[in-house]
């Protein structure tokens, strides 16, 4: 059983990362918009990720899987379109609007003074994002992105709704081939995998979080960052 | 070297700069008073555009602009000849003490980081900061941070420094080591404007006091004009309510 749920975990896996990449990018041009606030764009934006961040997930899987063929039948790439394909679509779009809602505040965090100072020193809005204000919006902005991958991880488990083969689709497999007679050991093994996905997410965001400058009153040695990420596990 | 001609900006409704007149020659040091409320800290931030005026002009040696026809040139150009000093000090919490006086120099100015790390180290020296080069704002008392403002404002070599109420937001316990800093500096000769409620400190640093009151120059003169003969009953009032509570 286990290892046949395994074999199942590099789609997952590719499922997540596409998400994650793909929203993250999504993210990064909706926060954009919607702070600096572009006519007609902005409140296009604004009405994307009032979707992502309302509708259910497994609804938005669906409309991707139902709504995705029509787009790539009038583009004439019919052949391009899989279950895999419409949950990578629907999963970035879900993470891109929701992580906007974590970058957008995270940039106001930023205090005022911060961007008077680097304006008044004469550094380009460019330089000033990258050096100034990017790292302290960083800053505030890992823990909610923790969040936000973990909640990502949770919901790749909608996609065996829409035909994608991922563990969660994998063990439905199982259990019906075994006649249902494994079904908590079943469950047990996926909890773990998926426990430790999102154990291993949520320490690298911690280690980002621990070794950032503003986060600590004294400088962290790698010695006590990885005591400090021992202990909160 | 720096002339404001009629300078006007209101927040909302509520008109802060009436029209604001004011120069400055090079080598002044200008204090520029007046109760809370009054435009001063606008005033200072209308000079390198951390503020959009309404209307009104700015003159700054061979750089010319009009507010309402701002230009990015003449606004990089100005920022680039002044350097400010805020009351909540600013310092760039993701940087060390020495990152934040070196970037500028570096970002802006394109120096080489072996030239940036001379001067900075130089700067951090003169306010008496060296041995706190590589700790970050969040490990500094608010003196410190104040010193480390005023070292990144003068080492990117400014015509004219702005002090905004650099004393404000500190201890009292604390205040006495940035009045000392900001003594030097404008001892140096460097141009400067000081917006502040310390009296007897404008009185001693300056070479000219700049009353404002409800968005105007209200006076305008040397210390011993405004503190021994006040023009007016308003001024009076002003200078009375300040020394009695210092």
């Amino acid at each position: 059983m286990i290892p046949e749920l395994l074999s199942a975990l590099p789609l997952t896996l590719a499922i997540t990362f596409t998400a994650m990449f793909v929203g993250f990018c999504l993210a990064l041009v909706a926060a954009t918009l919607r702070v600096r606030r572009i006519p007609v764009v902005s409140h296009l934006t604004d009405l994307y990720v009032s979707y992502a961040r309302s509708v259910p997930v497994v609804l938005q899987l669906f409309v991707a899987f139902y709504g995705l063929p029509l787009l790539v039948a009038l583009m004439g790439a019919e052949d391009f379109f899989s279950p895999t394909i419409a949950a990578m679509v629907g999963l970035s779009f879900y993470h891109g609007g929701y992580l906007s809602e974590v970058m957008r505040p995270a940039y106001l965090a930023v205090d005022r003074g911060q961007h008077d100072a680097a304006d008044s020193l004469g550094y380009t809005f460019r330089q000033k994002i990258a050096r100034v204000v990017g790292p302290q919006a960083v800053h505030f902005a890992l823990p909610g992105y923790g969040n936000s991958i973990i909640y990502l991880i949770h919901n790749v488990a909608l996609v065996m709704y829409i035909g994608a083969a991922d563990v969660m689709a994998t063990a439905h497999l199982i259990m019906q081939r075994d006649y249902n007679q494994y079904q908590f050991e079943t469950y047990l093994v996926l909890a773990v995998i998926y426990a430790l996905m999102c154990l291993i997410a949520w320490f690298i965001v911690r280690f980002f979080e621990l070794r950032s400058p503003m986060q600590a009153p004294e400088a962290m040695t790698t010695t006590q960052i990885k005591n400090a990420l021992i202990a909160s596990v | 070297m720096l002339e404001l001609k009629d300078i006007k900006l209101s927040y909302g409704s509520t008109q802060v700069l009436n029209g604001v007149n004011l120069s400055v020659k090079r080598g002044d040091v200008v204090s520029i008073i007046g109760p809370s409320g009054t435009g001063k800290t606008t005033l200072l931030k209308c000079i390198n555009y951390l503020v959009k005026p309404a209307s009104g002009t700015i003159a700054f040696d061979q750089i010319r602009m009009d507010y309402q026809r701002a230009d990015k040139a003449a606004i990089q150009a100005i920022r680039l000849r002044t350097a400010m000093v805020f009351q909540q000090f600013n310092v760039f919490k993701n940087m060390t003490v020495l990152q934040n006086v070196m970037d500028p120099l570096v970002v802006v100015q394109r120096k080489s980081t072996d030239e940036a790390r001379d001067i900075a180290l130089r700067e951090l020296e003169r306010v008496g900061l060296s041995a706190k080069r590589d700790s970050y704002p969040s490990q500094l008392s608010g003196g410190q941070l104040q010193r480390t403002g005023i070292a990144r404002a003068l080492a990117v070599r400014p015509d004219v420094m702005l002090f905004d109420e650099p004393t404000s937001s500190l201890d009292p316990e604390l205040v006495g080591e940035v009045l000392k800093v900001i003594k030097d500096v404008t001892s140096s000769g460097i141009t400067s404007l000081l917006v502040t409620h310390e009296m007897q400190f404008a009185k001693n640093i300056s070479n000219r006091i700049v009353f404002m009151d409800r968005g105007v120059v209200a006076a305008d003169g040397s210390p011993a004009e405004i503190f021994d003969a006040p023009s007016s009953p308003r001024l009076a009032q002003f200078l009375q309510s300040e020394l009695a509570f210092q």
